[in-house]
């Protein structure tokens, strides 16, 4: 679905990924991890059109989109969900997400949208009205999460969306990731909790400085570098 | 008596400083820079109606509506002509506010050049007798001016709140990064903000051009008094700074009760400064960091 091959991004004169290559499927998991400055969010801003890409190719559905305008990609059913201000506060819970909905987008379907959003966050139809900084650190991820679903995105890419939660709400963010799998959806992930990452993906990317390292599917937790570094030993 | 007098004395202030607020107020959250070329606009505007209507004899409603519809053109080419290549070349909003006081002082002195120094008035309302309201002295022009400012803000809330455009223009406001993301084109939401805006300024220069003389340099003035009553309410919130201009004429008028009235000015800057050391965020704005996620 979504073919990624020696990409060389980064921003402005700074290149942060070398020659990064990966690719994810209809309905998969792929996850990204690393350390801090690995480039693993630069390799989804870079398919969301936010970077500067040097060399490489990315495809999507067969067409090249290397370089393609953020607002075209749109479009074509890929959504992305940043980290850190992921919505907007003095908008209302209801408006965040009718914003997320393409322009002049037809209103049965606007409303089929909204009410798949609203079943899968029961708790954002309670607050519909409300404004969202109102809303508690989980249910702005939900928020973040029913914008970017009202656009009915093929792939979604998701930027450390368990980034400030408790584990609670961490593992129910995880839950969701997976039944959205369910539903469909292609989802590149990028997380710095290695082991839930490659519990949930399909396949799990190691980024360090730009380049891919190691990738595989579930067995990668038992691999020797990530139990040592990534999992400290811990687990 | 004597209150109810002062009342609407603050009311006419507070709704001409409301207008100005408000149309910067909407450049400024849309677009994170100071544009007080603002304030020559409305002059323009003030200047345009007395070349259309007192010199060349145009009819006043047909005058009135060229100068608000050249006012607001003023408005969208400051942005389109000089603002935007600005930002193109990736100008900090320090340089964008130095280039609007650049404009500033252009436009006022090219106004200068072409009408004089002197004070010119439009004669269209004949000095009319007040009218006695509530116990308190008032031209129509007045409640004209109350009602209009009113009215004014009750469509531009309406627009901010209820249109698909409003809603683009306050996540604009909002969060810009995150607007960009989701595909909302940003150039168009600065647009129709300097649009809107400039079209309240050159109503406000109209209803200003009938109420008092009309001066080259009045621009700068009216600016301060419209940025003092939107950093009263809250510079980040366009119903904020209406409220805030309110509360400078309230401020203005009922201080002048127990001041020598040449401290009316004085009163304005001392609140600027007050606010601006503490309470930046205007009585109405959300302290900054209280809507991070």
């Amino acid at each position: 679905m979504l073919e990624i091959q020696n990409l060389t991004a980064g921003y402005g004169e700074l290149e942060v990924l070398q020659e990064v290559s990966l690719h994810i499927g209809p309905a998969e998991i792929v996850a990204l991890i690393g350390p801090n400055g690995a480039g693993k969010s630069t390799v989804i801003k870079s398919v969301f059109g936010l970077t500067h890409i040097a060399r490489g190719m990315i495809t999507f559905k067969e067409k090249k989109i290397t370089k393609m305008k953020t607002s075209d990609l749109v479009g074509l059913g890929i959504s992305y969900v940043p980290q850190g201000k992921i919505n907007f506060p003095s908008l209302s819970v209801l408006e965040n997400l009718e914003i997320g909905a393409p322009a002049g987008q037809d209103k049965a379907l606007l409303t089929k949208n909204l009410s798949f959003v609203f079943h899968k966050f029961p708790a954002l139809r309670e607050k519909r009205e409300k404004p969202a900084y109102t809303l508690s650190g989980g249910q702005q991820q939900m928020l973040a999460l029913g914008r970017a679903l009202m656009r009915e995105p093929a792939l979604l890419l998701l930027d450390e969306p368990s980034l400030g939660l408790s584990p609670k709400l961490q593992k129910e963010a995880f839950t969701m990731i997976n039944s959205l799998r369910a539903d469909g959806i292609a989802i590149i992930i990028v997380e710095q909790n290695a082991k839930k990452a490659i519990e949930i993906a399909d396949r799990t990317y190691l980024l360090e400085e730009g380049k891919v390292v190691l990738e595989g599917g579930r067995e990668m937790i038992t691999h020797k570098k990530i139990k040592s570094v990534y999992l400290g030993g811990r687990y | 008596m004597v209150m109810s007098q002062l009342v609407m004395n603050s009311l006419i202030a507070g709704s001409i400083y409301a207008l100005v607020a408000c149309g910067f107020s909407l450049i400024y959250t849309t677009n994170r820079f100071m544009h007080f070329a603002h304030g020559t606009t409305i002059v323009a505007a003030g200047y345009l109606l007395y070349q259309l209507f007192q010199v060349l004899g145009i009819p006043f409603f047909a005058a009135s509506f060229v100068s608000i519809c050249l006012a607001g053109m003023l408005g969208l080419s400051t942005y389109y002509y000089l603002y935007l290549p600005l930002q193109k070349r990736k100008a900090s909003n320090i340089v964008l506010l130095i280039a609007s006081i650049g404009v500033l002082i252009f436009i006022e002195n090219l106004i200068q050049l072409i009408f004089g120094a002197s004070v010119k008035s439009i004669g269209y309302i004949k000095i009319a007798r007040g009218m006695d309201l509530l116990g308190a002295v008032i031209t129509p022009l007045q409640l004209t001016i109350i009602l209009s400012s009113i009215i004014l803000l009750g469509v531009l809330s309406f627009l901010m709140y209820k249109t698909i455009l409003g809603r683009n223009m306050r996540a604009v406001a909002d969060n810009p990064e995150l607007s960009s993301i989701i595909g909302i084109d940003h150039v168009k939401v600065s647009k129709y903000s300097f649009l809107i805006g400039s079209y309240l300024a050159g109503i406000a220069g109209i209803l200003i051009g009938l109420e008092q003389n009309l001066e080259p340099t009045m621009g700068t003035s009216l600016m301060i008094k419209g940025f003092t009553g939107a950093v009263i309410g809250g510079v980040g919130s366009v119903p904020a700074a209406a409220l805030g201009s309110y509360l400078l004429g309230f401020a203005e008028n009922f201080g002048i009760w127990y001041l020598p009235s040449g401290y009316k000015d004085a009163i304005a800057f001392i609140l600027l400064f007050l606010f601006l050391l503490f309470r930046p965020s205007g009585m109405f704005g959300r302290e900054k960091g209280a809507s991070h996620d």
